[in-house]
This record gives structure tokens, sequence and C-alpha cells, in this order.
């Protein structure tokens, strides 16, 4: 029980790619992508018994022929001439009522994915998620990008449109990366492995909407294509973005007008420190901001 | 990590030859798992012989409190040694799922040499309390369906778990059967919605005079006919007094769908004359 591997390829210096679904299955999108764009194969599996609840049960003519379990699947692929395996899950081995993963299932699957890696010869994983920030939806999303060891961070510095931890206004480098795309993280450094989470960035008030949100996702395949040093062809996710918008500004129509009003002033927001002018005042966004947060808070209440 | 020390406590080995095994569940519609379980071991005084410990399994964060009584997750085996039948009444697990039905399987296959199991289950319908029940069963055979054949049970037809649903943990234990080569059934009864939180004694009938037919176990179903009439008392009672309750049965028995709010008013208005106590 554990690890299924099909077949178990030699590789040259492969690099693993791992996501889970999280806030606007920003991560899953983009390391989904990634694999059909390169036509990764699958190669192996975790079995799920021990960690999830069967999904679908399909009966015919009163015989059960079926179980289904969310799949947590490896995948092999190249491109620009570097292998590159992938990891991914299609549900967080949560508790009962919770979202993410914790405690001892998230510690053993995170441990199984490693072990893959590290048997695969794996020098480098990435994994990803979403960054929820005050950022209007009409604005390209930046990538929040954690690494984990300080060998890393002038790697990830020099990548465009990537912001560290220590660039967000009011977080002092700290915060938190919640489920399996951080545990991987730190898991990965108690072993020894190389790691980085690319977070896309969500508007605030998009964060408890069940949607997709491949704008960001697509940010997260711009800086991860060239952190792999692989050139990508972006048509796929900018149709996958062109088709969500419509979704999106529908959504964001059915907000009162007047709350529509104070989330446009989020265009002119700015959130880290790497702009050096800000186009309103302090005093203002901290307004926006609570005002925002009040408005979702009664929302939530009046559901 | 996971203890390997098997999550169950046998307190005497039964002998047992190609027994059957009965599962209920407590949360049930209509209560139908634990009453069709209370009503068999009761009948064939059976005895317990094993539990599945719940540290694993439940959350055991305090009690839940359910008719003014505290309650705690059980699952504690049965057995009949003269009926060759083993049962199993417990609680549904809330974590670690697999490793709770690998260890019901375990205990049925290793300490009763189980080779057939049975599920019983509830299920939410729009029908009126005065329909006679249908008995639903799903095999996990070929082998298994032609067992069934035998018996007049509504047996051939399709079901895909709807988006955002989960399966039954029925149907979780018969594929894990499966695995086994353990031939597997789960049973299923409508329950009107208006007695899916109080008892539906029909329901129970129907799943009883099954087993009892399967297994020979020669079982008076008299007690369940008393209640049956006694439920069906005071549902009239209420239809007298209250027209509009009335009303609504009268439409459900002709198959007429109702309103949200007149689904409400019913549900509300017969468990409430249901729950009072005589």
């Amino acid at each position: 029980m554990g690890v299924r591997l099909y077949r178990e390829p030699q590789l040259e210096s492969p690099i693993l790619i791992a996501s889970w679904p999280g806030i606007g299955n920003i991560g899953i999108i983009a390391v989904d992508t990634l694999r059909e764009m390169v036509r990764a194969e699958e190669i192996g599996e975790i079995e799920p018994w021990d960690f999830f609840y069967p999904k679908r049960v399909s009966i015919r003519h009163g015989e059960l022929k079926s179980l289904e379990f969310p799949g947590s699947k490896f995948y092999l692929g190249k491109a620009g001439g570097k292998d590159l395996v992938f990891f991914i899950g299609e549900e967080q081995p949560a508790e009962v009522g919770k979202a993410y993963a914790e405690g001892t299932k998230a510690y053993r699957m995170a441990n199984l994915v490693l072990d893959v890696a590290i048997k695969l010869g794996c020098r480098r994983i990435y994994t990803s998620g979403a960054a929820v920030a005050p950022i209007h939806h009409t604005v390209r999303p930046k990538v929040w990008a954690v690494p984990n060891s300080e060998e890393l961070i002038d790697e990830v510095n020099s990548y465009e449109n990537v912001v560290l931890m220590s660039e967000i206004d009011g977080g002092g480098g700290q915060g938190n990366i919640t489920g399996l795309n951080g545990l991987l993280l730190g898991v990965a450094r108690k072993r020894g492995i190389d790691a980085i989470c690319m977070m896309g960035e969500i508007p605030i008030y998009f964060q408890d909407f069940p949607l997709p949100y491949p704008k960001a996702s697509k940010s997260v395949l711009e800086v991860l294509s060239v952190s792999l040093g692989i050139e990508l062809e972006m048509q796929g996710i900018t149709a996958i973005v062109e088709r969500s918008e419509g979704e999106i500004e529908r959504l964001y129509e059915s907000f009162p007008s007047e709350i529509r009003e104070e989330l446009d002033k989020l265009k002119y927001v700015t959130h880290t420190r790497a702009i050096d002018q800000e186009p309103i005042t302090e005093e203002d966004k901290n307004r926006i901001l609570e005002d925002i947060d009040k408005f979702f808070k009664r929302e939530s209440k009046e559901d | 990590m996971l203890s390997h020390k098997p999550p169950f406590r046998i307190y005497r080995k039964p002998e047992l030859l190609s027994s059957s095994l009965v599962v209920g569940w407590s949360e049930d519609a209509g209560k139908l798992g634990s009453k069709v379980i209370d009503y068999l071991c009761k009948k064939l005084k059976c005895t317990e012989f094993a539990e599945i410990e719940p540290a694993d399994f439940f959350p055991l964060a305090g009690v839940s409190v359910e008719d003014d009584v505290a309650q705690f997750p059980e699952s504690k085996f049965y057995y009949c040694q003269q009926k060759n039948l083993v049962i199993l009444k417990s609680s549904s697990p809330r974590y670690e799922w697999y490793r709770f039905l690998d260890s019901v399987l375990d205990v049925a296959e290793h300490y009763c040499h189980t080779t057939e199991l049975y599920t019983i289950g509830g299920m939410v319908s729009p029908s009126a309390h005065t329909a006679p029940r249908d008995l639903f069963a799903i095999a996990n055979s070929m082998e298994m369906k032609d067992v069934l054949s035998q018996y007049d049970l509504a047996r051939d037809f399709d079901y895909e778990t709807p988006t955002g649903q989960r399966p039954t943990i029925s149907s979780y234990l018969l594929w894990l059967a499966k695995k086994r080569n353990m031939a597997a059934s789960s049973l299923w009864v409508p329950v009107p919605f208006y007695l899916v939180s109080t008892e539906d004694p029909r329901a129970c009938r129907k799943t009883v005079e099954f087993l009892d037919r399967r297994f020979g176990l020669g079982i008076d179903l008299a007690e369940l006919d008393d209640e049956v009439a006694v439920q069906n008392q005071k549902i009239a009672q209420v239809r007298v007094n209250f027209p509009d309750i009335d009303n609504y049965i009268q439409r459900l028995e002709s198959s007429l769908g109702l309103a949200h709010e007149e689904n409400e008013t019913l549900l509300k208005e017969i468990e409430g004359f249901l729950r009072k106590k005589d």
C-alpha cells in the first residue's frame, strides 16, 4: 500500500511540479495545463484508500460496477530537453468538513510524493497555489514565490512579475501557505531538496467563490516557463482565461453598485513595495479594504 | 503514524462456517439499520462477540445527545450460532473509512468465515407512509444478482453518484467485499420523508421479511405488525385533527407532489406528534 509506479524511467536531473486544488484552482490549472502542453504520460499513482473517501459509484442493472476515488497521479514529460515529472492531486486528503490537508495524512502524502521525487532523482520541486491579494480582477496578477532555502532567494527575485513575501506590505516576510501546496515545501526542506511554491494572485473579493481563476494560473505558467528555462506556447491558457472572463465579469456585476465602486478603487492599490509611487494614499487603501471586509462578512451572514 | 494493531477486540470466537453477515448503520433514514438489527438480535437471541474500537474512526470530542440521552459511537458484532448469522450494528465512521471497513471484513472473514454480506439502508422518499414499501437490492457480482433473482426485489436499475454527493458507506463496503470475492448486496427501502428522523416500522418489516426468507430464520413479525398499526393509528389521528395534513398525505397517496412549505409543515407536524410521549 502506498505508491504504484508503472515504470521506473532513467531520467536526467528531472524536476517535479506538483499541485493540489485550492482557492481559484490556480495552482492545479497551471500545473495541469503545463502537463498537457508537454504531453506528459501517466507513470504512477498514490493508492487512494488510506487518504480518500470514494467520489463516485456506478451501478448498472442493479450491479455495482465501479467505485471511483480521487486521483493522485504522477506523469512524465519532456520539454526543452528537460525531464519533467508532474504530480496532480485531485483532492487534498482533508478531514471531514475541511478543505485543506493537515496532520498525519497530509504529512504521509507529502512524504510519498517526495519518495517518488527522490527515487526518480528530482533535483528541484515546484508547487503552486493561490495568493489572496487586494487586487482588482482587471489587473495582471503577480506571482508570490516562496522558496524553501535562502540560496534560492536571488534566483526567485530575478523573475519578472514575482514578489517575495518580504515585498508584501505589512507582511514582513511572514505568512502561511495552507495545505499540501505549502507542506510539500517544508517536507522537501526536511529531506534536503530545493523547492519553490508559486502562488498566483486572486482578488480578495473572489476568494470565497467556487470560481476558477485561470488568469492567475497564466501568471504562474509565465514564471514557471522562465524558471524551468523552457518556451511555452501560451495560446491555450490565454483562451481559457478569455473564456473565464465573461463569468468573472458577470459575478462582479452581481455585486451591489456601491461595493463595485469601492472595489474599483483596488485598480489603483498597490500592496507590494516594488512600485515607488502609490496612486492613492495608504489611508484610502486601508479604508477600502475594511469596507470590502465588512461587506463580505455581512454577505456571508446574510447567506 | 497509524497503528498496525488491529482496531477490533474479539471477546469470544464463534464457530461458524460459511456464515452471512448483516450490517446496519445507526444513522439511517427511519432508523432502519438499527431497528432491523435490534429486532434480529432480540428475536434470534444473538450473542455479542466483538467490537471495533472507536478511537481511530470517530471524533470523540464529546458526546452527542439524542432523545435526551447521551450517545457514543458503537460498532458491535453479534452472532447466532443456530442460524449461522453474524450481525454488525455500527455508527458510520467519520475517518479512516478504508481501515474501518477492512476491519469489518477481517472480523467477518477470519473469525466467522463469512461468504455473503448484506447491508441495510433507508432512502428518503417523497411517498406516503401508507404506500407499500419496495425493497431495492444492489449486488456486487453477477453471482449475487442470480441469488437475489429468486426474491421479489427491485434490482435492475442504473445509478451514478450525482455531482456534489458521495457514495454511501454501504457501496464502499460492497466494493471492498468484491475485492475479497465476497458476495454482497446492499438493501434499500424508501422511507417517507416525514418518517426519516423518527421510525418507519413498515420499512423495517419489509427488510426483516426478506432476511427471514433468505436465511430461513423463522422470525415472528407480529411485533412489527403491531408497530405499523400503532403508527398508522397515530398518523390517522393527526389527519382527523388537521385537515391540511390529511390533504397533504392524500396528495402524496395520489402520487402528487407537495410544495416546499407543505413538505415542511407535514414533516414538522408528523414528527412532533410521533415524538410525543404517550
